[in-house]
């Protein structure tokens, strides 16, 4: 869980991308930290297979410096999307702050897409996290494909959007919508810090 | 309503420039947030507990002076 912690005078938020293979999770973090200037550009951890399949997750620490006197600290991950991960997909989740639902446009993705937020349920239930209040944003990516491959954004919504959280169009192979996504799920995770519990004597 | 993506070149932002508006966005976002925990109120002082007063007198009944007591045998 995110913290301020005014001892260290750190606050540290974890942000999972999740979503079905090859939805674009691991693009959006490249895009990241392609905009990243150089001081701060730490190591973009990816593991990929021959094929640029995301084989365990990426991570991408953002170190945003010190902000009102506190060193913040983002860090993004992304899940392997194939079914076969799910031991992974768990392990990543733990401890998650907030969820970024990237999901394919393409119509023929739709069940993949249905099945993976199903799955992201149902892992975060078993970490204990509720899956009806952790912060979320759905992203809609490939919108750049052409018009008779994707479903609307509507049809999108409808489908996934279950919560009506806030949703955002992306083409994150050249950088749209990315960093609109992670502002709000930054902004939706951050109004959820909270300070370390004091400990009563 | 979801919010159009920017296509490359629609603006002239170099490198850098988005990740400068998410920053400045987000120090906003922490300023508030940080103030406003700050501003809740603190958990009550922790009362020490004071060491109980032995009758005998010439005890050291006060632990404070301790270490100058201490310090006094010593010399």
């Amino acid at each position: 869980m995110s913290v301020v912690n005014y001892g260290t005078r750190e606050i540290t938020c974890k942000i999972v991308y999740y979503g079905p293979g090859r939805s674009g999770k691991t693009t959006n973090l490249q895009h990241v930290y392609s905009q990243l200037p150089e001081e701060r550009k730490g190591k973009m951890v990816s593991l990929a297979t021959e094929t640029d399949r995301t084989l365990f997750f990426d991570f991408l620490p953002l170190d945003l410096g010190t902000i009102s006197g506190f060193a913040t600290r983002f860090q993004l991950y992304t899940v392997p999307g194939q079914v076969y991960y799910a031991a992974t997909r768990k392990l990543v989740l733990q401890g998650v702050d907030g969820v970024v639902f990237v999901a394919d446009s393409q119509s023929r993705q739709l069940a993949e897409n249905i099945e993976s937020l199903q799955d992201l349920h149902a892992n975060l239930a078993d970490e204990g996290l509720d899956p009806r209040t952790l912060p979320l944003v759905m992203q809609y990516n490939k919108r750049d494909l052409p018009p008779v491959e994707i479903s609307s954004i509507e049809e999108l919504d409808e489908m996934l959007n279950f919560r009506d959280v806030p949703y955002f169009s992306a083409t994150a192979i050249n950088g749209g919508g990315v960093f609109e996504t992670l502002r709000s799920i930054a902004s939706l995770v951050l109004s959820r810090l909270s300070a370390p519990a004091v400990k009563e004597s | 309503m979801a919010k159009e993506p920017k296509k490359k070149g629609d603006s002239e932002q170099e490198e850098g420039g988005e990740f400068d508006d998410f920053m400045a966005d987000i120090s906003q976002e922490i300023a508030k947030r940080v103030e406003s925990l700050d501003t809740k109120p603190k958990a009550p002082p922790v009362q020490r507990k004071k060491t109980p007063a032995v009758p005998d007198a010439g005890l050291i009944v006060e632990w404070p002076n301790i270490a100058d007591r201490m310090i006094e045998e010593m010399r």
